[in-house]
């Protein structure tokens, strides 16, 4: 039988088991928009930690960062360990983010702001920029997914037949029984990515004569990747600030992470969750930047640096079973994290924009039916975004950058996050003024591809977003009374719990 | 200075060598044993200061 059929048979396994698991999830499935979004706030340690990785680390990284790998050596490897360098920042967010959840039942990330600084319009605000840059960031993961399909079946399954897959699994598994269903599924997905990914690396790495024959090989043949800048000038600092920037704060610049920190049942379960992602994410980082390495080696000389991974995994020297199982692995990893970011989009639509803005008085059956309605419209506008992206070529079109500009937007409400928990003076005014303009500075630097002085459109905006916040800040009257009550919580819970 | 600020210091000096060392001393270095191993163990340190503030952490009265 052809390799199509086996393509076509492996993915056809994956989605009935992703099935089968959402909806044994369904059977948990409570009423009410809590129940629905946070599955009740009752995740164990072990499904918190398999959904927070899964959602987190998605094609983009045996895709993504494999093929920036590819084409501009060890830069990626700091570039993606920064990130998990930045989550030790979960130290002081995840009790704050978990505590204030549980005292005053917020869904959504957005909301939380909403609250803090007395004012829907921040809320708003912040939802708006999540519903715009989260766009392209789901789109990259349809894309990876898009490439695989093709690139392993040989040109078979067309780009946008992998696209349309992954859009009905993610509205699926999302729709079944929400927070439930997906973080069940995640945890599944996320056990695909590990194995499949470590597995096929180890025959590559075998294949090469071991590790200690492939470094000494990367060290001969592609010397001038194994430093920053690399020999032919890729990744020079302002490269690497304006990647690794958004990178740092994503564990609470995009809502569908910083909602998972609403989930775990308790504190062992948060314990748990952040062990086992730190954990999970350090093996993965390196298995995908070594895929990369060893992509450099089998098959130099792509025009598409994006396509290192499938082409990798069609050489005779991976079993055909094997590239299929690996190809589900990062179909897995995509689809767990656009089904977290509809899921999340659909919430904050639901809490921030209807609810907050359209029609306060909404019931939460009519709420939960709005947000519910929310997930198949972002999907097919995502679904759009990537067909028109995955024709383009050139650095801004490759996954990993693509993805590093949705971040530069979301960037922009960092300043609120903080301010929120460390800034009594902090003011909507501020927070309001420093997201627009912070994100209308990087959407035009970002769409006329201007980089003043070199450095990258994040950078810029975060630069002025943080003048604006504080500025704005000094300049309008906080709202004293929450900020007294809502820090003045925090303090005393956070002592309780041994919490810095 | 409270346990917080230390460690908010702690990490600004970890961000602080992720950009001295790979492109100030390491930069002609180019071998495994260069940015790619420091940047593995760098970010183990971080993971592990990070294992030694929340494993202290214990459950709240709600």
């Amino acid at each position: 039988m052809s390799t199509t059929f086996w393509v076509w048979f492996g993915i056809a396994i994956y989605i009935a088991v992703g099935l089968v698991i959402a909806v044994m999830a369904r059977r948990q499935l409570g009423a009410g928009v809590s129940e629905f979004f946070l599955a009740n706030r009752r995740v164990g340690g072990f499904v918190s930690a398999g959904t927070y990785g899964a959602t987190t680390y998605s094609a983009f990284m045996m895709v993504g960062l494999a093929g920036l790998t590819y084409l501009s050596g060890v830069g990626a490897l700091g570039f993606e360990l920064t990130y998990l360098c930045g989550m030790f920042m979960m130290v002081f967010f995840l009790p704050r983010y978990w505590l204030v959840g549980r005292k005053y039942g917020y869904v959504s990330p957005t909301e939380l702001l909403s609250d803090r600084y007395q004012s829907k319009w921040v809320g708003a605000t912040a939802a708006i920029l999540a519903l715009v840059f989260l766009v392209p960031y789901s789109a990259v993961q349809l894309m990876g997914v898009g490439y695989l399909m093709n690139g392993i079946s040989q040109g078979a399954i067309p780009v946008v037949a992998g696209i349309i897959i992954a859009v009905f699994c993610a509205i699926a598994w999302s729709n079944i029984a929400g927070m439930r269903s997906v973080a069940w599924t995640d945890t599944f997905q996320a056990l695909i990515m590990i194995v499949t990914s470590a597995a096929v690396l180890g025959v590559v790495v075998a294949a090469l004569g071991g590790f200690g024959s492939f470094f000494s090989k990367l060290e001969s043949a592609a010397s001038g990747l194994l430093t920053v800048p690399t020999a032919k000038g890729a990744f020079k600092l302002n490269m690497f600030i304006g990647m690794s920037l958004p990178w740092l704060f994503f564990l609470i610049s995009n809502p569908q992470v910083s909602q998972r920190l609403f989930i775990p049942k308790s504190v062992m379960a948060m314990k748990q969750m952040l062990g086992g992602f730190l954990v999970f994410g350090f093996i993965y980082t390196l298995i995908s930047v070594l895929w990369g390495f060893s992509a450099t080696l089998l098959v130099p000389g792509l025009v598409k640096p994006d396509l290192a991974t499938p082409t990798l995994l069609s050489l005779p020297i991976i079993p055909m079973g094997l590239a299929i199982i690996v190809m589900i692995g990062i179909t897995a990893a995509a689809i767990s994290t656009i089904d977290s970011i509809l899921l999340t989009l659909s919430s904050v639509w639901a809490r921030d924009i209807h609810k907050g803005l359209i029609n306060p008085k909404v019931s939460e059956a009519r709420e939960l039916r709005v947000g519910q309605w929310v997930i198949p419209i972002m999907a097919i506008i995502a679904f759009v975004f990537a067909w028109w992206a995955a024709g383009k070529t050139g650095l801004a079109f490759m996954i990993a950058p693509l993805s590093s500009a949705a971040s530069a937007g979301l960037l922009m409400a960092v300043p609120t996050i903080f301010g929120a928990f460390f800034w009594k003076r902090a003011t909507a005014p501020g927070a309001i003024v420093s997201c627009i303009v912070g994100a209308i500075v990087v959407l035009l630097f970002q769409v006329t591809g201007w980089k003043p002085l070199g450095w990258w459109p994040g950078t810029w905006g975060f630069i002025v977003c943080v003048i604006l916040f504080i500025g704005v800040s000094l300049a309008t009257k906080p709202p004293r009374e929450k900020a007294e009550e809502f820090i003045g919580y925090l303090k005393e819970k956070l002592a309780e719990g041994k919490f810095i | 200075m409270s346990k917080t600020g230390w460690a908010w210091l702690w990490f600004g000096f970890l961000l602080a060598l992720d950009i001295a060392i790979p492109w100030f001393v390491l930069t002609h270095v180019e071998k495994m044993s260069g940015a790619f191993l420091f940047w593995t163990v760098w970010v183990a340190v971080a993971i592990i200061s990070a294992f030694v503030i929340f494993l202290r952490w214990k459950e709240a009265r709600q």
